[in-house]
């Protein structure tokens, strides 16, 4: 395996020592391109009070390639699927060598405060959060408290 | 009848033992040797087969027309070309009436100017390290970034297939970087041929004109000044296709107007008549092609029988000696007509 370039040395550094309120992102211990991330739900949101385990790597070509992320943790959301991808545009097509870890992770966590069923990724999600929103952050809430409480 | 029989035969006009140079002076009434091929075969049209080189000369020639009618880099020129379906006169209108808002539109500026660089030494912030100012270097909105990064960026670019759509590194950043402006940072041979390649195809996409031969490994680009629904057969490989791009099967009208539904069709959905009047267009070219070879074999049939009146009388009034090679003529015009007919059944 090549050298760490620079870049993750520092962003993994920084990360440490000025955390983003509401993320952790520790590297595994045997492969620093490997994060264990937490985010909590945002306030105000379905997801509130709840903690959502996420993995997030750094491919070869990182920064030139956008990092891949997946949610671990179990979650009722239009934009993200039963196996924890994730449909976001940076993580995308509108990636940019200039974006960083901790952009990526509040973007996410913005995400989780915003759901957008017109861009839907769980299809069955997305439609109820369009035809019956109440029952929909009902299930959210339900999901949350089952799967992102006490674990 | 195979396509390329019909074709072939509808070239053989002058060849009077076919019959057809009968049928369509009859058919046209006159009496000019030279009949008009757009008339002879609904699928005439005008095309011609270029090599990439022609292509590129024929590219390179629009490229010097604007970059010396608008004073720009032939490389900024391209980028207005590509975004402008290589249109010369519209880019120069536009570029007459607004300069800087074509400039916006096409991505070569960005809508905001830039902020002023003027320090000595400048921190990249993809490798996050301090660089000296001459080891860096921006697009037009005037974000740096160090000359590594930059080429890595092009080089992750250019293994997904993009080439003239590599923009800025920038978060949010649209304007795009110019050939000039990549050939520059990219040292790796093999690379810049890629990208050249890459860059190619889409300057072929974007011309109105040009179509690249669907054959496998075919080289050919074919020119046609207006594109149609018509059929294209390549000089190279002999492939036979439509020259328009892509059409819907369901409406049988342009791909280009069903946007980004790609699984159903949205004029279907809208107004259903629309698969209707599909059925109608399908059964009217059904019977337009049943009438084409039932005209023929009408023709042939009645050509057969006057034929064979024509040698039975001969044979009737010969003397014994011809009769045999009479009659064996006879039987040689009928077997020719007959399978000629039987074609036509087929067909």
């Amino acid at each position: 395996m090549t050298a760490l370039p620079r870049r993750i040395i520092k962003e993994t550094q920084r990360l440490m020592q000025e955390p983003v309120p509401g993320i952790s992102a520790v590297p595994d211990e045997s492969n620093a391109r490997y994060f264990h991330v937490i985010v909590t739900g945002p306030e105000d949101s379905p997801f509130e009070g709840g903690l959502f385990k996420l993995e997030l790597f750094l491919p070869e070509d990182y920064p030139m390639s956008a990092p891949k992320v997946r949610f671990i943790t179990k979650i009722y959301h239009p934009n993200i699927d039963r196996l924890g991808r994730i449909c976001l545009d940076i993580l995308k097509d509108k990636w940019s060598p200039a974006l960083q870890i901790r952009t990526v992770l509040l973007s996410i966590q913005a995400l989780l405060s915003a759901p957008n069923p017109d861009d839907p990724l769980a299809n069955d999600v997305a439609e109820l959060w369009k035809v019956n929103e109440v029952e929909a952050i009902r299930n959210a809430k339900e999901w949350t408290r089952r799967y992102a409480m006490d674990n | 009848m195979s396509e390329e029989e019909e074709y072939d035969s509808d070239m053989d006009y002058s060849d009077n033992d076919c019959g057809y140079a009968d049928y369509y002076n009859v058919a046209d009434d006159c009496d000019v040797e030279i009949v008009d091929p757009s008339k002879m075969d609904v699928e005439y049209f005008v095309f011609e087969c270029l090599t990439v080189e022609e292509v590129e000369r024929l590219l390179n020639e629009s490229v010097e027309s604007l970059s010396n009618s608008v004073q720009i880099t032939p490389s900024l020129a391209k980028v207005l070309l590509h975004s402008h379906k290589w249109c010369v006169q519209d880019i120069v209108l536009k570029y007459r009436g607004d300069s800087a808002s074509l400039l916006v539109v096409s991505k070569i500026k960005p809508s905001r100017p830039p902020a002023p660089q003027t320090s000595t030494h400048h921190a990249c912030d993809v490798c996050m390290l301090s660089h000296e100012a001459d080891n860096c270097c921006g697009l037009a909105c005037g974000h740096l970034f160090c000359n590594l990064c930059w080429s890595m960026h092009f080089e992750v670019q250019i293994a997904q297939g993009i080439s003239t759509g590599i923009a800025c590194m920038a978060q949010n950043c649209e304007v795009l970087a110019p050939e000039d402006f990549v050939l520059n940072l990219l040292s790796r041979p093999k690379l810049r041929e890629k990208y050249q390649q890459f860059a190619f195809c889409d300057y072929v996409q974007s011309h109105p004109e040009l179509r690249f031969c669907p054959g496998p490994n075919c080289q050919v680009v074919v020119r046609a000044k207006e594109p149609c629904a018509k059929r294209v057969i390549c000089t190279a490989c002999s492939t036979v296709f439509c020259c328009k791009h892509d059409f819907c099967w369901m409406c049988l009208g342009d791909w280009k107007t069903h946007g980004s539904e790609y699984y159903e069709c949205s004029r279907f959905k809208e107004n259903p008549n629309i698969a209707q009047e599909s059925v109608l267009v399908q059964a009217r070219e059904a019977l337009k092609k049943y009438l084409h070879y039932y005209e023929r074999f009408e023709y042939q049939q009645a050509q057969l029988e006057a034929e064979i009146e024509n040698l039975s009388w001969k044979v009737e009034r010969a003397e014994t000696t011809h009769r045999g090679e009479l009659e064996n003529q006879m039987d040689v015009a009928e077997k020719r007509r007959g399978t000629l007919l039987k074609d036509f059944l087929k067909a």
